[in-house]
């Protein structure tokens, strides 16, 4: 088999596509010259359904082959290297993939020997695998008597099961409750900030991923709508609220006059709708906003109830960039 | 959620990559067919995975075991070793591969756990080829074994060196047969069940296939005169279903017509041989297409 050492990773891109075009049969474009890089680190892939998440995946599994285009996994081509790259990926599908009449030991053990560790190797890391997906005793039971929850980490000790470098999760948090998906989700954190492995993330729930993501790449019908850094995201998007129990006319003026575009806070945005007519928002640019702010309130005498820095959902962001066409 | 606080607990147990060898792509293949191989006959699984393939091999082994007593009484040997009990072996040849079939590709479909193995080193055409790998392995344990009963039950009370040269002249062929049954059935059993995911239906097209169109090629044989008959509508019946094709096939290479399932081919002897060739060809490129689809859903 290929050395998965040769040739080195690079440091650089853990996924890199350039022009990558997928077209099906019946004309069907799923992905549209998409050109992105993805850093080491856990990664978003936001879209909405039919954005072309899966046919990305697909691609980088070396599984079907692009239209146009290229992509590279850890430095390896996907359409020559698809054997070598999926010796060090791990995937974790969208749907339901398990038998139920196996337990999660016997299934996990059996595709980490598909992974291509050897006998004793993938019994030991079957059962460390499922334990650090938190099932413990549970494992020893047949997986078609687990609740959701246990299932989707079932799914996600078998992608941890061949020791992967880069793991690609599809909608990991798919059919689990509110706590279920926190619990999830911190897990796949943990995974990707301890473990030392990367990781993508596809999800269309854009708000919860980015709990747990370095690094975000929007798509959209099959192109790339935005690739940045979630610091990156959000710098742009401190915002200090303001909340005043009266004069929030007063206030606004003053704020103008000393060089700050305040604006009223919109509904959305609002825990309740006193609070959304009391609230300005005002951009942070620095310490020194804190102090302007300070001064208007203290040189107009406004009861000042509120002082917080905000930070915009991404989702807000990711909404704005939707409105303009794309680049 | 009760897994949700056994997952605060795990934590600080650290988590170790891997670097050590891994297996070739070849070992995973090998791997694959072992592990599809013992589930063939049930091993792995539940005792109601094992019913129906253990209790099919013990049947079959039961005329091999009658045959030692018989020789031990001082009687010849019962059954010919290229034709064995015939239409008793096409029955639990079909009920093995009717229910182990979809054991072995049915239920990957019907879980969806394919994606699991295409996203791991195996190229496309690997899956399938453990699969054909591992059931023609079981078909030859189920056909050989009782073989080898016969063979031992009845040397066991020969006399002399020359009686058991005689008795391994006749073994050989009689394992030739049973190797052409093996590749060709484990074939038709797994294109068939490949069809689809819902077990039931797989096994009833496996075995509604097998049963009828060896009916429809006994009853054509008899139609023209049974098995001892020498028109041509005789000559080509058997080749109406794979089981009398192979039949004919083993005819035309030398086995008696007498015993077996079909009349004698005579000159349309080559004609089984190349359809017996080309059915293995379309079976297993069926099956071969079928994974190529399957691999890229």
């Amino acid at each position: 088999m290929p050395s998965i050492d040769d040739p080195p990773i690079e440091a650089g891109a853990v996924i890199e596509t350039t022009g990558l075009t997928k077209v099906y049969p019946g004309h069907v474009t799923a992905l549209a010259g998409l050109t992105v890089s993805v850093a080491p680190g856990v990664t978003g892939l936001v879209g909405a359904n039919g954005a072309g998440k899966s046919t990305l995946i697909k691609i980088l599994l070396g599984l079907i082959p692009p239209t146009e285009g290229q992509a590279k996994v850890l430095g390896r081509d996907c359409q020559t290297s698809g054997e070598a790259i999926r010796t060090l990926l791990g995937y974790m599908p969208e749907h339901d993939c398990l038998p139920p009449d196996v337990t999660a030991t016997e299934f996990v053990t059996h595709l980490g020997r598909i992974s291509g560790l050897p006998p004793t190797v993938a019994k030991e890391r079957a059962a460390e695998s499922l334990r650090h997906v938190g099932l413990h005793e549970e494992r020893y039971r047949l997986i078609g008597t687990y609740s959701t929850g246990m299932k989707q980490r079932v799914k996600l000790a078998q992608a941890l099961v061949g020791a992967p470098r880069l793991m690609l999760l599809d909608e990991p948090t798919n059919g689990l409750d509110p706590a279920g998906r926190t619990a999830m989700l911190e897990l796949i954190g943990r995974i990707g900030a301890e473990f030392g492995i990367s990781i993508v993330v596809a999800s269309h729930l854009l708000g919860e991923i980015e709990r747990i993501c370095d690094h975000l790449v929007a798509i959209d019908g099959g192109r790339l709508l935005r690739a940045a850094s979630i610091t990156s995201f959000t710098q742009a998007s401190q915002v200090l609220a303001v909340e005043v129990e009266e004069g929030l006319a007063q206030l606004q003026a003053e704020l103008a006059a000393r060089g700050l575009a305040a604006t009223l806070q919109a509904a959305s945005q609002a825990g309740t709708a006193t609070s959304q007519a009391r609230t300005l928002l005002v951009p942070l640019g620095g310490d020194d906003t804190y102090d302007v702010v300070r001064d208007c309130v203290a040189a107009l005498a406004l009861p000042l109830c509120r002082l917080e820095q905000r930070r915009h959902q991404v989702e807000e962001l990711f909404r704005d960039e939707q409105e303009v066409p794309h680049a | 959620m009760p897994e949700v606080q056994a997952a605060g607990v795990i934590h600080d147990l650290g988590y170790r990559g891997y670097d050590g060898p891994r297996l070739g792509r070849m070992q995973i293949v090998r791997a694959l067919t072992w592990h599809s191989f013992r589930s063939a006959f049930g091993i792995g699984r539940g005792v109601k995975g094992k019913i129906i393939p253990m209790l099919t091999l013990i049947a079959m082994c039961l005329p091999a075991l009658v045959n030692a007593f018989a020789v031990a009484r001082g009687n010849s040997r019962l059954f010919g070793y290229d034709v064995y009990t015939p239409g008793f072996r096409v029955a639990l040849v079909t009920i093995f591969i009717a229910a182990q079939a979809p054991e072995l590709v049915s239920r990957d479909l019907r879980s969806r756990v394919l994606p699991l193995y295409f996203c791991r080193p195996l190229r496309r055409g690997d899956y399938p080829l453990a699969k054909y790998l591992a059931l023609t392995g079981a078909l030859l344990v189920l056909i050989e074994v009782p073989l080898v009963l016969l063979y031992v039950g009845t040397i066991a009370s020969a006399s002399g060196g020359s009686a058991v040269w005689h008795e391994t002249r006749a073994l050989i062929p009689g394992l030739g047969v049973g190797l052409m049954w093996a590749v060709l059935f484990a074939a038709i059993g797994l294109v068939l069940a490949s069809f689809t995911g819902r077990r039931a239906y797989s096994t009833g097209i496996v075995a509604i296939s097998c049963v009828l169109t060896f009916f429809l090629a006994v009853l054509l044989i008899q139609a023209e005169g049974g098995q001892s008959a020498t028109s041509t509508g005789a000559r080509v019946a058997g080749l109406f279903s794979p089981f009398t094709i192979l039949d004919g096939v083993r005819v035309w290479l030398g086995g008696s017509a007498q015993a077996g399932l079909t009349a004698d081919p005579g000159r349309f002897g080559p004609l089984y041989g190349v359809l017996a060739v080309l059915l293995l060809a379309a079976c297993l490129g069926g099956l071969a297409a079928r994974y190529r689809k399957v691999s890229q859903a």
